[in-house]
């Protein structure tokens, strides 16, 4: 070997562990600024090792990552809260799928998960905000996140919770202006998709009944001192249309559970509604009764 | 209604508290359908009672098509005398009592259930109060009075006007004969509009 070849490998060794050094001490400082709580150093620190070829397959660095853009999120709000938290999945996603050791996995599976459930959380948020887009946004990808972890995940109960709550927001929206009607439109989809998914679905079949018989209901409620007879005419048979509408749905949900007087009293109000004096008086008696129960049942 | 946000910590296991504000949200029932409960009775609230709307325009266009012949009757308030049924004497007061038919501004009166009742041009007589119905007839007070009813065979014990059920909406029959014996002409638009005629 000559000298010339030998100098050459030591160069070669001295600069491959220069670089492993400086790969290292930046992971190590980047971990080091996170754990004194410095977040937005730590942040540069790993972004600019994601960024090197080197690290860039190296678990650690991604659930190091992960954690620093989940505790930013922590303290963010709005859209730069939702940047965060799909930077801090993507890494934790993408620390699991390096981790053939699986030497992270037991911290950045439920980190991941955990952060998948606040975007469930933040979509419920959204609905109390009354803002569907956003809440339908977030639950979207709450789906997508469980699905690139576990691809057979089954989502249908927790479809069937936030289209349930998601109609009830748009029944909300459209009870405050009831000439938007595109918000009434949303609240009939809302509910079919969920009956789509589970027809025996108590709360849409009562709520879908709801909402058709109260679209009749206003649609009477408008009659003016300057309708003539044949616009009440007219008017009848819209809202008859509605009533019409409301019935099967109402009448399951008084199936499924008999006891309970809310439905009762909607049969009672469609059947009084589509002029059915004798269905009407059938669903009062049975209200009555079960008011008459229930008072007996408190005085023993 | 506040969501909970779970502090964000590894490794705990954390249940947020999702469902359960979805479940708040979507439990908020749609309670606009429910009548007001009252002592175990169901008392329905007066602007979801669809056929005391419906009923309270009828009467006020049946007002502007029938003409009185009676001249005492063209003069002073036109009064329109409601028994029983709450719902419909106010559905009357909220949407015509500030009406006029022709020049006679509208009274709205609420009569106790008894058969002497005040002079009117209109009055109707609900089916729970049927029976006063043949007396209510007899009285002086109820000449030249149209008589509007909702219950079968209503025609044939002196109403006008009497409201009925046809294909699931609520309409009228009309009786010539009766309207002639009350000294009341009634509109041919009236008349053609009407599910039924007894002439």
């Amino acid at each position: 070997m000559t000298m010339k070849r030998v100098f050459s490998i030591l160069l070669c060794t001295l600069v491959l562990t220069t670089l492993a050094m400086a790969q290292a001490d930046l992971l190590g400082k980047a971990n080091q600024k996170y754990r004194e709580g410095d977040l937005k150093g730590a942040r540069i620190l790993v972004d600019k090792a994601v960024a090197d070829q080197a690290l860039a397959r190296s678990p650690e660095v991604w659930v190091l990552r992960g954690f620093i853009y989940k505790d930013m999120c922590k303290d963010a709000t709005g859209e730069e809260a939702d940047v965060l938290r799909d930077e801090a999945l993507a890494s934790l996603y993408t620390a699991v799928l390096n981790d053939s050791a699986k030497e992270y996995t037991q911290s950045s599976v439920p980190a991941y998960y955990y952060l998948a459930k606040t975007m469930y959380n933040d979509a419920a948020h959204a609905l109390n905000d009354l803002e569907p887009v956003r809440a339908i946004a977030l639950f979207d990808k709450y789906g997508e996140a469980l699905r690139r972890m576990a691809p057979d995940t089954v989502l249908t109960d927790r479809d069937i919770e936030f289209g349930n709550a998601l109609g009830t927001v748009y029944v909300k929206l459209y009870t405050q202006d009831r000439k938007q009607l595109e918000w009434y439109d949303k609240a009939v989809s809302t509910y079919k998709h969920v009956l789509a998914l589970d027809s025996s679905n108590y709360g849409a079949n009562y709520n879908l009944a709801t909402l058709y018989y109260n679209r009749g209901v206003y649609n009477i409620q408008l009659i003016t001192a300057d309708n003539d007879i044949p616009s009440i005419q007219q008017i009848q048979e819209v809202s008859r249309e509605f009533f019409t509408l409301a019935l099967p749905y109402m009448l399951k949900a008084h199936r499924m559970r008999p006891d309970r007087k809310e439905t009762i009293l909607g049969l009672e109000g469609i059947h009084y509604s589509l002029q059915d004096e004798e269905q009407s008086r059938h669903y009062r008696h049975l209200y009555e009764e079960l008011q008459h129960d229930d008072r007996k049942e408190k005085d023993q | 209604m506040k969501i909970r946000f779970y502090p964000l910590t590894v490794g705990r296991d954390v249940h947020p508290g999702g469902r359960t504000v979805l479940w708040r949200i979507a439990s908020v029932l749609l309670l606009l359908l429910a009548p007001v409960l009252f002592g175990g009775v169901i008392q329905r609230e007066p602007d979801k009672d669809t056929t005391a709307i419906i009923q309270a325009s009828y009467i006020y266009n049946i007002a502007k098509l029938v003409e009185w012949r009676e001249p005492a009757m063209r003069k002073g308030p036109f009064v329109i005398g409601v028994l029983g049924s709450g719902n419909l004497y106010q559905e009357l007061v909220k949407k015509y009592a500030t009406r006029s038919i022709g020049k006679q501004p509208i009274e709205v009166r609420k009569l106790p259930e008894t058969q002497e009742v005040d002079r009117c041009h209109i009055l109707f007589v609900p089916e729970e109060d049927r029976a006063l119905l043949p007396g209510i007839m007899k009285q002086a007070n109820a000449r030249s009075t149209l008589v509007i009813t909702d219950f079968p065979d209503a025609l044939s014990s002196g109403a006008v006007v009497n409201f009925i059920t046809a294909k699931n909406t609520l309409k009228y029959e009309i009786s010539l004969v009766n309207a002639d014996k009350q000294n009341i002409d009634v509109g041919l638009t009236l008349k053609q509009l009407a599910d039924r005629v007894v002439e």
